[in-house]
């Protein structure tokens, strides 16, 4: 009895000390991903969680905080104790809310950069039956219709309404009223929105849009990465069409912690993390996502910080913010 | 095709897979029945695992524990007033009167059975129809959603009690309290604090709203009940009980089976319509929310029956409908399988061995549900001043795990106060339940809508859909407005 | 004032406060949203609108007669002093919760929760369910949770400090 009361006080009231590599880590460790259960940030977090768990010896917790374009999980990765064992599965809306909304979101260099996960690609997709066969098709329909023509995107200012705008601007096309935004939440309700016809195009993230492409329901037009997807190997990048705002979006996954987090834990993930690149599971679960593993060959405070001023800088050209 | 069925049956009957789908099912009953628990939270707690199963094993337990914590969610609901899903709300309206005159047993029992019918039905129409269904579900646009919801809101008529006017305020506040958070386009509305930015979370508002009151009472007034419940024996529904609602159970079965496979919807939003529907057209109208078995089973077919329907977006769209199924498309590529039309050409292997792994675990919820009705019918023997307090206790732990959230715990001891006060004021709690689910859906839609039309509020009556919702709003408005007006005349003549 | 007419005023006050202050205030019309569009106030703003049309009908109705009956309180009769008091220990245990949890941690915070929640409502008899429920309760919920979902529950400051 003795020991069993023993326990639960050290398991209750054990408060983590400083955190010390040698001994790190002592309990299992929460990664938190700021959107829904089921998208692609959740697959990406727990796939990560299911490969790093054996290499670091604890359980990885997979814990969602959805909600504020993922500033709520954000935040409270941000506020948490540096102590390694809260650990943040950040998205390109790390980099991109503080570009546009800096007066509402988390600072985008408040973190510890431990990691560059994977790169997701994002597309531009009209209906099987639409008349475009090309981007520009599209946009001299988009031309043409005086702002009537209308696509969807989780908010203005989310990374898929960014793609559109970002691809209008390099048009010469106001990025605000050239085409009507229509706003749904969450990649399910957008790839439905473009496949019941509700809307005329969208510009989001791989993952949705792939089976609706193969099936033929769905046409891909352009890819938002840095190079082709292996799956669509006829579809040009927005780089390769000279499109230079455009070219320059995509998605991306990364490992974040809390500012200043012990030199020495940062290298114990970075070691762990260097094992989940060659993991053939990892791979594996990364390439059904349509995502590129990126571990190790980006480097993360430099492109997120790149990330960030691109965003920003898009964000005073289309007027969101005062220049 | 026969030949395949029998392969797929072959594949499907394995002692593993029958294991599997029992616990998946007891195991959602049981949380489901936990104040404070919800299916989401099995769901995913559960996912982990099935990386390690086949595709077919693993999507069979993630659809049983769907549905087992959609019934569990009415075991709460009808013993201690707390749902433990928002889909459960409309049954406690109706079966926690019936628990408090000693006829727990028959509500559960009613509910059990109303659960089981509307998911057999929701799953024959997955089955057989999913095409159709499918292809109904895309053509519902934002102008159809919103005409859809503005008449599932005409629930609260229904839901108001005495009075319809004080019900309508209830709506109103309801309506108001779902719009703090994050706007559709990006901006924040009444953020007082960074937390509210991501809104306040449906659990915390359903339990503080329909259970904390309940304690609130017992601490300020203290008039504990304290008779006894009869024993459960005794409380079996009788044909005739049950030949009386078969009506409505069936009609909630096929609401819940159409509503259902229109992704965004629910089995909330299908169990408040159904549940509308049943009341207004019963001859038993004027006793629901004082105790009426027909409520429950309105309530309880047409949640169970949008939970097989929610499957038809899935898997003949590849389009999540609601977080679990999306927990269920993520299980679903991790099996490298995707979910979408081509599934039923290249898997139709693995379909037939979905369909028939559920049709078995209709039956499976029966038995799973009998079980644990027995375990918790127990709960009738605590008395009233430590059940409260556990409630809440269940519900703080609860609420604080789902995003480890101290907010989500203060939105609950809150709602909790705004309960007692609404009790108080003699405002009644479901109308703003009711309001506060509907309400983003429909002016989201409504704002979708104008934005596609360019501001030109034609749209929402721009197809063959919104006519029928229109019409229907309409008559529905007219007797809601003729039957007060009457109300109100009989009593002055008594005055 | 009877507690209809009160009714009708909190009710008319309540939907008042959100629109003249608070969503003026308190919700933002970004640049990014197109004109012909509906900004995030329209639909707050309705519904308040609406809200005090339902307060203002209440409130003539209360004074006008010809409301439906208002259904009696259920009480122990206790004088409304005595619950009125009751009622506000009550907030102020919520409040004490709230604001102790994270210097106490979730555990000691919930514990005395508990045991003051079945305190108040009475409860005298049971001693041993009612240590068993408010301690043994938050314990077991702890462990399960922390093993099951692997949440982490706040620890509390002071406990750190206290060098446990």
């Amino acid at each position: 009895m003795k020991k069993i009361i023993g326990t639960i006080a050290l398991t209750l009231l054990a408060a983590g000390g400083p955190a010390l590599a040698q001994s790190y880590p002592e309990k299992s460790v929460t990664l938190v991903v700021p959107y829904g259960p089921g998208g692609a940030s959740d697959l990406a977090g727990r796939a990560l969680a299911e490969t790093a768990q054996p290499i670091l010896g604890q359980p990885v917790t997979v814990m969602n905080k959805p909600g504020a374009g993922g500033m709520n999980g954000a935040r409270f990765v941000s506020d948490a104790d540096a102590d390694g064992y809260t650990l943040l599965l950040a998205r390109v809306g790390m980099a991109l809310s503080p570009a546009v909304t800096p007066e509402s979101a988390v600072p985008w260099d408040a973190y510890t950069f431990v990691s560059a996960l994977e790169a997701t690609p994002m597309i531009l997709a009209v209906r099987g039956d639409a008349p475009y066969e090309n981007v520009d098709d599209l946009i001299n329909a988009v031309k043409d219709s005086n702002g009537a023509m209308t696509y969807a995107a989780s908010g203005a200012t989310a990374i898929d309404g960014f793609t559109t705008q970002a691809l209008l601007a390099d048009n010469d096309l106001d990025p605000l009223t050239a085409a009507t935004l229509v706003p749904y939440k969450g990649g399910g309700a957008l790839a439905t929105a473009l496949l019941g016809g509700h809307v005329d195009f969208v510009a989001m993230a791989a993952a949705s849009l792939m089976p609706h492409i193969e099936s033929g329901d769905m046409k891909a037009l352009m890819v938002f990465a840095p190079e082709r997807v292996d799956s669509l190997p006829d579809v040009a990048t927005a780089d390769e069409l000279g499109y230079e705002k455009a070219g320059q979006i995509t998605g991306w996954s990364a490992l974040y912690a809390p500012k200043d987090m012990p030199e020495d834990v940062v290298a114990k993930w970075q070691d762990i993390l260097g094992q989940v690149a060659t993991d053939e599971k990892w791979l594996e679960l990364a390439a059904r996502r349509g995502s590129i593993s990126t571990i190790g060959s980006v480097e993360m405070p430099d492109y997120a910080k790149s990330q960030y001023e691109l965003f920003n800088g898009l964000a005073k050209d289309f007027g969101y913010l005062p220049q | 095709m026969l030949n395949e069925i029998l392969v797929a049956l072959a594949a499907v009957a394995t002692l593993q897979n029958f294991l599997i789908m029992t616990a998946g099912i007891w195991g959602g009953v049981i949380v489901g029945a936990i104040p404070g628990m919800t299916g989401t939270m099995a769901v995913t707690l559960a996912l982990p695992f099935t990386f390690y199963m086949a595709p077919v094993p693993s999507i069979l337990l993630l659809v049983a524990l769907y549905k087992g914590s959609t019934y569990g969610g009415s075991v709460s609901a009808i013993l201690i007033k707390t749902p433990g899903t928002a889909s459960a709300a409309c049954t406690a309206l109706d079966g926690y009167p019936l628990a408090q005159q000693g006829k727990g047993g028959k509500a559960l029992n009613m509910a059990l059975y109303s659960s089981v019918i509307g998911d057999f039905l929701s799953n024959i129409s997955l089955i057989f129809f999913a095409a159709p269904l499918a292809l109904l579900a895309l053509h519902i646009g934002p102008p159809e959603f919103f005409m859809l919801m503005l008449f599932a809101l005409t629930t609260v008529a229904g839901v108001s009690g005495n009075s319809l006017l004080l019900g309508m305020v209830s709506a109103a506040l309801g309506l108001l309290l779902a719009t703090v958070g994050e706007d559709l386009y990006g901006s924040f509305r009444f953020a007082f604090v960074p937390d509210m930015q991501a809104g306040l979370s449906i659990a915390p508002v359903l339990i503080g709203l329909f259970a904390l009151p309940e304690l609130i009472k017992l601490v300020v007034m203290r008039a504990a009940k304290t008779d006894e419940a009869a024993p459960l024996g005794a409380q079996h529904v009788t044909r005739d009980e049950f030949m009386g609602s078969l009506r409505s159970i069936l009609k909630g079965s096929v609401i819940g089976s159409i509503l259902g496979a229109i992704p965004g919807i629910g089995p909330s939003s299908a169990a408040f319509f159904s549940y509308g529907e049943a009341q207004r057209s019963s001859k038993n109208s004027a006793n629901f929310g004082k105790g009426e078995l027909e409520g429950i089973a309105a309530s309880e077919s047409a949640n169970n029956g949008a939970c097989g329907a929610t499957m038809i977006p899935l898997l003949a769209l590849g389009v999540p409908g609601d977080v679990i199924t999306g927990v269920m498309l993520g299980a679903f590529m991790i099996q490298g399988l995707t979910p979408g039309p081509l599934l039923f050409q290249t898997n139709m292997h693995e379909i037939y061995m979905l369909f028939i792994g559920m049709l078995v675990s209709s039956v499976l919820l029966f038995f799973a549900g009998k079980v644990t009705m027995r375990m918790f019918t127990k709960v009738a023997l605590i008395p009233q001043t430590l059940l409260t307090p556990l409630v809440l206790l269940l519900c703080i732990f609860g609420i604080y795990s789902i995003a480890s959230s101290t907010f989500d715990v203060a939105v609950l001891l809150v709602m909790g106060l705004v309960g007692f006060g609404m009790f108080l004021l003699n405002i009644p709690a479901a109308p703003f339940l009711i309001a506060f689910i509907l309400g983003p859906m429909i002016e989201e839609n409504l704002r979708r809508a104008l934005a596609i039309s360019r501001g030109d509020p034609a749209v929402l009556l721009s197809s063959p859909i919104t006519w029928v919702f229109a019409v229907l709003i309409i008559f529905v408005l007219g007797l809601t407005v003729r039957r007060e007006f009457l109300k109100s005349k009989e009593r002055r003549v008594q005055q | 004032m009877t507690m209809p007419v009160l009714r009708g005023l909190l009710v008319v006050a309540f939907f008042a406060l959100f629109a003249f202050y608070l969503v003026p205030v308190f919700v933002p019309r970004p640049a990014f949203i197109p004109g012909f569009a509906p900004p995030p106030d329209m639909w707050p703003k309705t519904v308040s609108l609406i809200g005090i049309v339902l307060g203002l009908l209440a409130l003539i109705l209360a004074i006008r007669g010809g409301a439906p009956a208002e259904e009696a309180v259920e009480t122990d009769g206790s004088s409304v002093k005595r619950m009125t008091l009751r009622f506000a220990g009550l907030v102020f245990a919520f409040g004490l919760f709230l604001v102790a949890l994270p210097y106490v941690g979730f555990l000691i915070a919930t514990i005395l929760l508990t045991l003051c929640m079945v305190l108040m409502t009475g409860e005298r008899n049971y001693r041993i369910w009612i240590v068993l429920l408010s301690v043994g309760g938050p314990i077991s919920l702890l462990l399960f949770f922390n093993s099951a979902l692997g949440t982490q529950f706040p620890k509390g400051e002071l406990i750190k400090i206290l060098g446990f």
